[in-house]
């Protein structure tokens, strides 16, 4: 029997050199006046609101509104008072600035300013919403978590203390826009995770059970652009080019893994996130080594394909066939090594500081209800889980 | 005009295996979730009172079964149509089919988009993995193989398995045995 898949990603990606000031020609074009800016204090400190305002402004397109406080962890009242502010000052498009944080804040404030009311727990789920929302806009200043071309978002609920999910395609953007500058000031230790989180994205998205041809695409292409930039931005952060690609690497493993799902690694990294506030990206770069492991004899062909994107042609082809599953294995632990030299990213879960051995546990338990684990190739049993995690701790 | 016939009677045959099927799988989850750790295992750490549902979209066939407690699910009949907690939907009969003739894994068609989940991610997993395990116990090795990710390696004798599950496993050769009369691949 053929496979059947589907492949959805209808959202412009408006990428690259000068890309920020295509942003007013795009508000212009839906005939948006007024519109706002969600994001955290992290990016006004950093500056990164100037650029975006000051090109507005040439343009004479004014930012009716800024709401710059998202926390790391949003939740559904912070999600109310933004809502309420853009009802306040009559704003008419959302434009989301900073990480996944700032962007899934933006997709569940958009679901209450397009669909009303106050309680944003009652759209939670897959499949509630069922028509187009208000025009919304995003600008990524990590280069990791895809949000952009995600159609998810997660927000917690904490009186009741549970994490919302919110599933449909209509929380996706109208563009994402790229712009190097944007990233060009992220520190080496986020640069190291943000991207870590990208390759696994990009890693699961090819070995799991979703994959398909389209996504096996935008998957080998970010493997290439991380395995030939990150080294080179780490050595040298203000490397615009590199930059780029690590932006444009972190979009297209968005569109890969969004359309194929992630696997056990992303099952552990909620869990371990979830109980240690650990960061996503750190847990992506502790487990996807020793998950590859796991899975090894599932999912060899793909992951030996992979070492041409992440190595070059001359690696692969100076190692042996049978070798080559193992020969991205070892290259994903090499570069957790060499981000280790270069600032200091933990390379087990003891060397977190953060993580108490006991809680390793409670971990396993809560990986195995992850959503994830349904796609990955193996069939994932407590004691495998335990083991995996036994490894990663060091 | 023959064809148009043979066409509707080939489609009344699959809803009518898929109901079957249902029925069947209601009643053998109830009686393994009595006498399976693994099962035990899984279900306990459901909600008490927590019903489960696997449907096909738009208007049935349905599965409905009950946690009572303890690890154990009551089948609540196929004419349910009560509230229920945490729900799978196949998008269309011939989706359900492919899943309930073994033709489609359930992960797989997890994989593939033929149903959507309705409720707890989290305890449509653990209800999957009841499922798969339900059927690696209840279905002759080579097919179960075939219909979960993982055949458990605890299953090696099958003799071991209780009598009333005994019962369960002839229902479904039989099932499977008429299957196969129609030509089908499995
Ligand atoms: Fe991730």
């Amino acid at each position: 029997m053929s496979r059947y898949y589907e492949f959805f990603c209808p959202v412009k990606v408006i990428a690259g050199h000068a890309a920020l000031e295509h942003l007013p020609y795009e508000l212009t074009a839906i005939e948006s006046t007024r519109p706002m800016i969600v994001t955290d204090q992290g990016v006004r400190a950093a500056g990164l609101l100037d650029p975006v305002i000051s090109a507005c402004q040439e343009s004479e397109v004014t930012i009716a509104a800024i709401y710059d406080e998202v926390p790391p962890d949003s939740s559904t009242t912070i999600v109310r008072d933004i809502a309420n502010l853009y009802r306040q000052q009559q704003c008419d498009a959302l434009i989301a600035i900073g990480g996944g944080s700032s962007i899934d804040t933006a997709k569940a404030v958009n679901i209450l300013v397009s669909e009303g009311g106050d309680d944003i727990a009652a759209y939670s789920g897959a499949g509630v919403l069922t028509r187009p929302l208000r025009p919304f806009f995003v600008i990524p200043t990590t280069a990791g978590t895809g949000s952009e071309v995600t159609s998810v978002a997660v927000i917690a609920d904490r009186e009741r203390s549970v994490k919302l999910p919110f599933t449909s395609s209509f929380l996706l953007p109208n563009a994402a826009i790229i712009d190097p500058r944007m990233t060009l000031t992220l520190p080496p230790h986020i640069t190291a995770a943000t991207a870590m989180d990208a390759l696994t994205h990009a890693t699961e998205a090819y070995t799991c059970l979703s994959k398909n041809p389209l996504s096996d695409a935008y998957a080998t292409a970010a493997v290439k652009k991380i395995g030939q930039s990150l080294m080179k931005v780490m050595d040298n952060p203000g490397d615009e080019q590199g930059r780029l690609d690590l932006a444009e690497a972190s979009t297209m493993a968005g569109i890969a893994f969004s359309n194929s799902m992630v696997g056990l690694v992303h099952a552990l990294g909620h869990a371990t996130g979830a109980l240690t506030h650990l960061p996503h990206g750190l847990c992506m770069s502790l487990y996807l080594p020793y998950v590859l492991e796991y899975n090894l004899e599932e999912i060899r062909e793909p992951l030996s394909e992979l070492l041409l994107f992440l190595e070059g042609p001359e690696v692969w082809t100076a190692t042996p066939a049978s070798r080559r599953a193992e020969a991205t294995i070892s290259a994903i632990r090499h570069l957790r090594d060499e981000l280790h030299h270069h600032c200091e990213l933990p390379r087990t879960l003891r060397e977190t500081g953060k993580v108490q051995e006991g809680q390793l546990d409670q971990i396993a338990r809560q990986a195995l209800d992850d959503g994830s684990i349904i796609y990955n190739p193996r069939e994932a049993s407590l004691k495998d889980i335990q083991e995996i995690l036994k490894k990663a701790w060091g | 005009m023959f064809e148009k016939l043979s066409r509707s009677a080939g489609l009344r045959a699959r809803r009518h295996y898929v109901q079957a099927m249902f029925r069947f799988m209601g009643h053998a989850l109830e009686a393994i979730s009595q006498v399976d750790r693994k099962v035990m295992d899984d279900a306990r750490l459901l909600p008490n009172g927590l019903i489960f549902q696997m449907m096909v979209l738009p208007s049935g066939p349905s599965l409905v079964l009950e946690h009572t407690g303890e690890g154990r699910l009551r089948y609540l009949g196929p004419n349910y149509d009560g509230e229920v907690d945490l729900s799978i939907r196949f998008k269309h009969m011939a989706h359900a089919f492919l899943v309930l003739s073994f033709q489609e894994k359930t992960t797989e068609a997890f994989a593939n988009d033929r149903m959507v989940v309705d409720g707890d991610i989290s305890l449509a997993v653990r209800m999957t993995r009841v499922l798969d395990r339900m059927e690696s116990i209840i279905l002759p090795r080579l097919i179960a193989s075939r219909a979960v990710k993982e055949y458990p390696d605890d299953l090696g004798l099958l003799q071991k398995v209780p009598g009333a599950i005994g019962v369960y496993r002839r229902v479904a050769f039989s099932m499977l045995r008429d299957l196969r009369k129609e030509a089908l691949p499995i």
